[in-house]
């Protein structure tokens, strides 16, 4: 909410610069956002009177004045502004002054006419962004008189953030209550009467008094709202951001700026007999005071006449029954509705407006009368007229029940961590218009003030002496030790270590958003449920990821784009197969693409292949000292004979392979190895637990087989573990070919066996007997042939 | 001379058929009286020139070690290979500094999961249906009662369902708010923390904060202000200024002019935010915080463009 200095201190105006008063305001949970001049630094404007004005001889568009401004002899000026007449008071800038814009001033030949300054407009000086001609200034404005002063340019606009708990403070009257408790200074008494000579009733009444406890209306007739808006209001409300409409529509603005109590003035005239404030009817349509046609929904408030539903209650009036410049007769409307009832109902239409926002908060439901006969009072005084009383509906069992709180001394200082004093906790109890009572028990019963809607418990009272007080100076204090030690598992591999490897394996980590595209979605992971966001940002945002690649190959895409073609990505973060909890599981997973390094000058520039993918992986599988295997699978995003699926045991627990061709095709991608884990079934390891080992030389012996390609290398290792030969130690695979000697479908593959006992020395024949076996051991099961 | 005409001059004088060799096969044809002196002499000369040519060998490996070593020089200042640096992304990187500074204080490190339910992220929070700070929250929905969590706050309430107090948490991980323009991004970082406990009061909050904040931003005299803010989830409730550490506090475009920043909001727990988890609110209290971790993250490195951090750019992600 904008709020003007001017106007605050026009209610309390305590002996404080407006800066100060903004920090205070700021320190005591009234956020200033901004604090700013209505109009920049400038000097040397003064009010003149254009005396006279013609066409300037040269030019079309441009006029010649005379103006007085007070010094004897009048200026002549030059002035290109549609609106320049004879008569007007105009804001001149006389030779040497500077404008916000640094623009200065000086004497000046325009088309061959001398020109002795600068008529200005309200862009010119800053105060707005009309470039509509020049100001035009009241007529009584007093000539030569600093224009700083007559358009009241000192005055400064505060920004104020409102939490959505302090509703009492979206008005002047509630800033100023706020400023008279932090400065310990009291409020001058509110009450306002309208002079009442028309004795017309309206009759109205409330179907819903839980949602409506209050409702007051007052008809005055022959009003004229062809009047102008004065301009003390009209300035006051343009500097709270308000914009100008009729008269009697800026008067309901302003009585809601000034007091809080959001108003609304029907055209009487437009009004079809009683009025009801009752639930919208099914399908029951209204079109609204901002053009907008809505549907009303069942559990809308509205405010009806007898034929059909004329305002939202709470939120916005309707077109039909709105005041025009041409409307004589006029019922106000001045109404309590529960904060309940209106909570949610102006964003459900796509609406946000200056009443919905205060009635959703709580508007005091003592201040409806006041507002009524304040806003009465202003019509009466600019449009004229006749007011007849006030009509009242009340409810008053409905009407907010104000409950005493019960707190102590001990409370607060137990929760606060420092004692306050008790006659200093009276003394603000006073000034915040609680009504408090001492209890024998030495507590109080304080009953809040019923514009207070967030003192409701004794933590809230709490937090009014805290503010008081001064966040500021409440004394610091350490946390008591707790020495609690907390599990520490020394198996369980942290998130940072896996980064770490991937780190220091020349992984660059990326975050990306959590929600990809359907097409995203479609080409990586198909397979998967689509978790669908309701309200997405955009399409490219429309659902859960279900994995980590499509962040990746994106991000990878777009340094790819600009040029940084050799990378290694990884991302660590949730991943989502539903909406439960354990639906959502934390995956690592990689990228890599271009060449192994970056060109150097001794080697030869080598391109990423399956391989490098693997041994990253496999650094990431060897933290947890566990077992894992790679088996060839397929798998939709990726190339078919280039991906395995990892598994642990009988578990899937990722994915490695080549992006496949087809997607680098729609994807714009060169060739990239993508890697996924799934965290949870990785981060368990196992405590080390010590093993002896043998004293004596390990023997070491190589056998060269030929078998079918189809064969794995981890099918012969694995197969050769199973016969679990006593002493065999190590399998390593140590060479792979195919091609010329070898027949077409086989592959030679070297494997190198490592035998050590822990007993005795073997000899070359128990070795040779050992290998035989083995080697029969592959002949029988892949049909390998010994080379 | 070389080391091959070195030797060629042992062989010459010591080898099988050398003269000094000669010379001793010749002793025979000698006296008795002659005998050993000669051969005494011929030995001598043999041990010397032994010596000589030991000693000659010598200088002559060292330069031709010399020479190798020339011929093998390199220039140590040749780029290596695979020297690439990997990098922990920034916001990462923040996450492990703020997490050190607090598990160092007795914290444990809780997560939770990223889709919510109303219950957590709101209800049990102290937001009700249609209160207005779920306005405040442009949430992400799947259906009426699931949401993307728009805060860290409903791992508290889930940390209270499974754990009894004292509980002394914080709570990394992703926030989403339907909300996306230059000082917004739909995902972004928040570190929650929450203590319950018999004796938890505001001013150890503040203590707390004001330790947390100088240790992160690493100065010892960092000025920190609290001032009055709301949140449903604590009362009283504060929100917690650095001195800007951009300007100093004289004011500049990041603090607004004001010589402010505000980095984080606190408060003590709400009564009924430890109702919802069955905490009696009178035997124990509590007060929670939570910070934006990629506002941490852009002061301390002077990142000035939240988007940058999830476009992932090289040249972003090297300065790392």
């Amino acid at each position: 909410m904008n709020i003007s200095t001017r106007w605050l201190r026009e209610w309390v105006s305590p002996d404080v610069s407006d800066l100060e008063l903004s920090e205070k305001l700021t320190m005591a949970g009234l956020e200033v956002d901004q604090i700013a001049p209505v109009a920049p630094p400038f000097e040397g404007l003064v009010v003149g009177h254009v005396v006279s004005c013609s066409k300037h001889p040269n030019a079309d568009k441009l006029s010649l004045c005379e103006v007085d401004i007070g010094i004897g002899e009048n200026l002549q000026i030059i002035c290109g502004a549609p609106n320049v007449r004879q008569d007007l008071k105009v804001a001149v800038a006389t030779v040497g002054s500077v404008l916000p814009n640094k623009l200065k001033i000086k004497r000046a030949k325009l088309r061959g006419v001398e020109s002795n300054g600068m008529l200005c407009s309200e862009s010119e000086m800053g105060v707005s962004d009309s470039h509509e001609g020049i100001i035009e200034l009241d007529a009584n404005s007093k000539i030569g008189d600093d224009v700083r002063s007559v358009l009241d340019l000192d005055d400064q606009i505060i920004e104020l953030d409102i939490t959505p708990n302090r509703g009492d403070c979206f008005s002047v009257l509630g800033v100023a209550r706020e400023v008279c408790v932090n400065y310990d200074l009291s409020l001058p008494n509110i009450n306002f009467k309208a002079e009442q000579k028309g004795n017309i009733s309206f009759k109205s009444m409330v179907s819903n008094p839980k949602e409506c406890p209050k409702y007051l209306t007052r008809i005055i007739e022959g009003v004229d709202n062809n009047a102008s808006t004065p301009e003390w209001m009209a300035q006051k409300l343009l500097r709270a951001s308000q914009q100008l409409h009729s008269p009697i529509v800026d008067i309901t603005n302003y009585v809601l700026l000034e007091l809080g109590q959001p108003m609304h003035a029907f055209d009487l005239s437009k009004i079809n007999g009683s009025i009801n404030v009752r639930s919208a009817k099914k399908n029951e349509k209204l079109e609204l005071l901002n053009g907008q046609n809505v549907t009303l929904s069942e559990d809308t408030l509205v405010i009806a006449d007898e034929k059909s539903a004329i305002a939202m209650a709470g939120v916005i009036g309707g077109m039909g029954t709105s005041t025009l410049e041409n409307s004589t007769e006029i019922l106000l409307e001045s109404a309590f509705f529960e904060p309940v009832a209106i909570a949610g109902v102006a964003r459900s239409y796509g609406l946000h407006t200056d009443a919905s926002l205060r009635f959703e908060r709580g508007v005091d439901f003592n201040m409806a009368h006041q507002a009524m006969e304040r806003a009465t009072e202003l019509v009466l005084e600019i449009c004229g007229g006749t007011a007849s009383g006030i009509n009242e509906t009340i409810d008053s069992k409905s009407l907010p029940k104000l409950e005493p709180i019960k707190i102590s001394i001990e409370k607060i200082s137990k929760v606060l961590g420092f004692d306050l004093d008790s006659s200093w906790v009276e003394s603000k109890f006073k000034f915040l218009d609680f009504d408090f009572k001492n209890n024998k028990d030495h507590s109080w019963s304080i009953t809040p003030p019923s514009f207070r809607y967030d003192i409701r418990i004794p933590a809230d009272i709490i937090e009014e002496l805290a503010r008081l007080y001064g966040y500021d100076k409440i004394p610091v204090q350490r946390l008591t030790i707790d020495s609690n030690i907390s599990k520490a598992l020394q198996a369980q591999i942290r998130q940072n270590d896996f980064s770490n490897v991937l780190v220091n394996r020349s992984y660059k980590e990326v975050i990306t958003y959590s929600f990809i595209s359907h097409e995203m979605h479609d080409l990586v992971d198909p397979n998967s449920k689509k978790i669908l966001l309701q309200n997405p940002i955009s399409d490219d945002m429309a659902l859960m990821r279900s994995s980590l690649w499509p962040g990746l190959i994106h991000s990878a895409k777009s340094n790819i784009r600009r040029g940084h073609i050799n990378l290694r990505f990884f991302e660590m973060g949730l991943c989502f197969s539903g909406l439960k909890v354990e639906d959502q599981v934390q995956k690592v997973a990689g990228i890599i693409s271009g060449n192994r390094y970056d060109s150097q000058w001794g080697a030869k520039d080598q391109e990423v292949d399956f391989f490098d993918a693997k041994s990253d992986v496999e650094a990431l599988l060897n933290l947890s000292k566990n077992d894992f295997i790679f088996e060839a699978a397929e798998h939709p995003a990726l190339q078919l004979g280039q991906t395995a699926k990892i598994m642990k045991g009988k578990n899937q627990i990722g994915w490695i392979g080549a992006l496949s061709p087809k997607l680098q095709k729609k994807l714009s991608m060169p060739k990239a190895f993508l890697f996924e884990l799934t965290l949870s079934e990785i981060e368990q390891g196992k405590t080390p637990s010590y093993e002896s080992f043998s004293a004596l030389q390990a023997s070491q012996r190589d056998i060269a087989i030929v078998v079918s390609n189809e064969v794995t290398s981890d099918e012969l290792i694995h197969s050769i573990q199973s016969m679990k030969q006593d002493d065999l130690i190590d399998v390593n695979l140590f060479d792979v070919y195919e091609g010329e000697h070898i027949e077409q479908g086989s592959k030679s593959v070297a494997l190198n066996l490592t035998y050590q006992s822990k007993e005795v020395t073997l000899t070359d024949e128990q070795l040779a007997e050992k290998v035989s076996k083995i080697v029969g051991h592959l002949e029988t099961k892949f049909a390998a042939k010994l080379r | 001379m070389d080391l091959k005409a070195l030797d060629d001059s042992r062989v010459q004088y010591l080898g099988k058929k050398g003269e000094l060799t000669e010379l001793l096969k010749g002793l025979g044809k000698l006296s008795k009286e002659e005998r050993p002196k000669m051969g005494e002499a011929i030995n001598e000369a043999k041990v010397q020139i032994q010596k000589l040519i030991e000693s000659r060998k010598e200088e002559l490996e060292d330069i031709a070690l010399n020479q190798r070593l020339l011929s093998e020089k390199i220039d140590v200042t040749l780029p290596s290979r695979n020297s690439e640096r990997g990098s922990l992304h920034p916001i990462t990187q923040t996450l492990n500094h703020i997490q050190d500074i607090f598990t160092k204080a007795g914290f444990e490190i809780e997560i939770g999961p990223e889709i919510e339910d109303d219950f957590h992220n709101f209800s049990a929070l102290n937001i009700p249906e249609h209160h207005p700070a779920r306005a405040m929250h442009d949430t992400f929905y799947f259906d009426s009662n699931t949401v993307l969590r728009t805060h860290t706050s409903p791992v508290q309430i889930r940390t209270l369902e499974r754990q009894k107090p004292p509980v002394r948490i914080i709570v990394p991980g992703k926030v989403y708010r339907c909300d996306s323009d230059i000082t917004h991004t739909p995902m972004f970082h928040q570190v929650e923390g929450l203590i319950v406990d018999k004796e938890a009061s505001f001013s150890q909050l503040k203590g707390l904060l004001i330790d947390f904040l100088r240790a992160y931003f690493e100065k010892e005299d960092l000025k920190v202000r609290f001032r009055p803010s709301y949140f449903p989830f604590t009362e009283p409730s504060a929100e917690a200024d650095i001195e800007c550490v951009i300007c100093g506090g004289e004011g500049c475009r990041v603090c607004k002019k004001s010589g402010w920043l505000e980095v984080l909001g606190c408060g003590v727990v709400h009564p009924n935010v430890l109702k919802a988890v069955n905490v009696d609110s009178e035997e124990y209290s509590g007060f929670a915080f939570g910070m934006g971790v990629e506002r941490l993250a852009m002061l301390r490195y002077g990142v000035n463009d939240l988007r940058l951090f999830f476009e992932n750019d090289v040249r972003f992600l090297n300065q790392f």
